[in-house]
């Protein structure tokens, strides 16, 4: 009997979305994101893609359980979400990292809370923190950090957590092109080694194609997801894939459906 | 080239610079003296002037002390042998300081203890914010001062009267930027520690107040400062001792010498608490400070 167990909970290991939708009251209701099914399996990395104001930011909330669902139902590996909690670890747009802790401080914050003694979390935090290229800043506290190495002590900060999947909420959109393209690259290096189920957020194209195995697009008012998309690029990818044919055609099938579903 | 001596001899800063070998090097040092003595010079033409008008006679002595006198005066209220010769005060200022301190301690510690807590629930409860907020709002225009007959009243001459009006006075700087601190936080801050797994009360203790904590200090300053005040008013009616009694009595028998060195004492008790609570404020907030060293 324990190998339809094994079944049972491989099965339940995803990301489920089940007729998503969240509407915003007030006199006039407006649903930032509407009818939402999603299926994202253990270890696969998906990008959200959508414009500003699509309500994917909303929907990684849901996720996270910073807000509640108005209809339909959120599960996490086999769990419904009702608050946020340490298996869903989130990267912020900004990193939001503790101005008074330094970056180890930062780092450790989620173990620290548990009361775990030192010796449990600083192997791991000194692990991810090489893992990110931020051996040496230990002791650097965020405000000495440039906005690309804050976002780093983010993304070390929410595995040092060990969370059953990573929600990312467009964590480069607010960096210059050279060094998004620098942190694409060191995410994928990094999900290399760490394999987690990974929601990312986007408004940019090539960065959701180059990050995930699969894309789903989504419309504005109400937030829809309009197209799915499989990336079938190898893995481990560099930016050397941005030239390939592959890329390309993905890039302009994403055209077309957003070009489709424009008012 | 011309055109770079030209800006150098052009200020006074300039024509020290033009000045070579060891003249130029002194010169530079007398100038940043100067600079630093340059606060000192109009208390001291203050304090020379006002000397020689007591001296000449031009305000008579009766009326207004000289700052020679005042030292006197001072010097004799610090070490003079208690209860000698005709000086009630001689020997008693170091008590009169503790007697004061202590209540503005106390009273202090108690404006600290309900204002933080109670600033930090009603800026980030709004529950709390609003069935206290209004009440303190309401309250807070009632100056110190209107609450002597009440504080009197509920606690009779004494230490305790003092004390409840020095809190009161405290409290309300304390609590109001307490609350502004909580409120003003960052709330994807809240967000980032509820991911991490954060309990309602390491929310508080952990992101809350570190957050609040420079507009604590705000408050702080303003409280201690608040602190002093009440302290002199309390002590002028509702108290046998201390340096606001002092200043009161000595009023009343006509000793302006020790009238004013009192107030000097007062002023410089205030000051040094204050950067007290800058040297607290400077260690804690160090994460601040580096940043904009």
């Amino acid at each position: 009997m324990p190998r339809v167990e094994t079944v049972d909970s491989e099965l339940e290991r995803k990301i489920d979305l089940r007729k998503l939708t969240k509407i915003y009251g007030g006199d006039r209701p407006v649903a930032a994101v509407s009818d939402i099914n999603l299926q994202l399996a253990e270890g696969r990395f998906a990008a959200i893609l959508g414009p500003s104001g699509c309500g994917k930011s909303t929907l990684l909330n849901l996720v996270a359980g910073f807000e509640s669902a108005s209809h339909g139902s959120v599960t996490v590996f086999g769990k419904p979400v009702v608050a946020p909690g340490p298996e869903r670890a989130v990267v912020f747009q900004e990193a939001n990292l503790f101005p008074w802790l330094n970056v180890f401080d930062n780092v450790t914050f989620s173990a620290r809370l548990k009361g775990a003694p030192r010796q449990h979390y600083q192997p791991l935090a000194e692990e991810l923190l090489a893992a990110v290229g931020l051996t040496g800043f230990e002791r650097h506290m965020p405000d000495q950090l440039s906005g690309g190495m804050r976002q780093r002590v983010g993304i070390a900060r929410a595995l040092l957590m060990r969370p059953e999947v990573l929600l990312m909420d467009e964590p480069f959109g607010a960096l210059d092109a050279q060094t998004r393209l620098q942190m694409q690259q060191l995410l994928l290096d990094v999900w290399e080694k760490y394999r987690k189920t990974v929601m990312f957020i986007t408004h940019d194209i090539d960065e959701a194609i180059f990050l995930a195995d699969v894309v789903y697009v989504m419309s504005a008012r109400p937030g829809r997801i309009t197209t799915e998309l499989q990336v079938p690029l190898p893995r481990p990818r560099t930016m050397s894939v941005v030239t390939s044919g592959t890329f390309n055609q993905l890039r302009v099938e994403i055209f077309e459906s957003i070009g489709q579903h424009r008012q | 080239m011309t055109e770079l001596n030209e800006r150098l001899s052009a200020g006074p800063a300039g024509a020290v610079l033009a000045n070579t070998g060891a003249g130029s090097r002194e010169v530079l040092t007398w100038a940043r003296i100067g600079r630093r003595l340059q606060p000192l010079f109009v208390p001291a033409v203050i304090l020379i002037g006002w000397e020689l008008a007591v001296r000449s006679g031009a305000v008579p002595s009766g009326l207004l002390s000289s700052p020679a006198g005042i030292a006197t005066g001072l010097w004799f209220w610090a070490f003079g042998t208690a209860g000698s010769g005709m000086n009630a005060y001689s020997g008693t200022l170091i008590a009169n300081i503790f007697n004061s301190g202590e209540r503005v301690a106390e009273g202090y510690a108690l404006a600290i203890c309900l204002g933080v807590p109670g600033g930090l629930m009603i800026g980030f409860n709004r529950g709390f914010a609003r069935t206290l907020d209004p009440l303190i709002q309401a309250m807070r225009p009632i100056p110190i001062t209107a609450w002597m007959p009440v504080s009197l009243t509920l606690f009779g001459v004494g230490a305790a009267s003092a004390i409840s009006l020095i809190a009161l006075g405290a409290f309300y700087p304390i609590v109001v930027n307490s609350v502004m601190g909580a409120r003003d936080i960052n709330r994807q801050l809240v967000r980032a520690a509820l991911m991490m797994g954060a309990t309602p009360r390491q929310i508080m203790l952990r992101v809350i107040v570190p957050s609040a904590l420079p507009a604590i200090f705000v408050g702080l300053r303003l409280g201690a400062g608040v602190a002093w005040t009440a302290v002199v008013i309390a002590e002028m009616v509702a108290v046998k001792s201390g340096l606001g009694y002092v200043l009161w009595d000595a009023y009343y028998i006509g000793r302006m010498e020790i009238v004013l060195g009192d107030m000097a004492v007062i002023g410089l008790l205030g000051f040094l608490s204050d950067r007290l609570i800058l040297a607290v404020e400077r260690r804690v907030l160090h994460w601040k400070n580096d940043n904009s060293r």
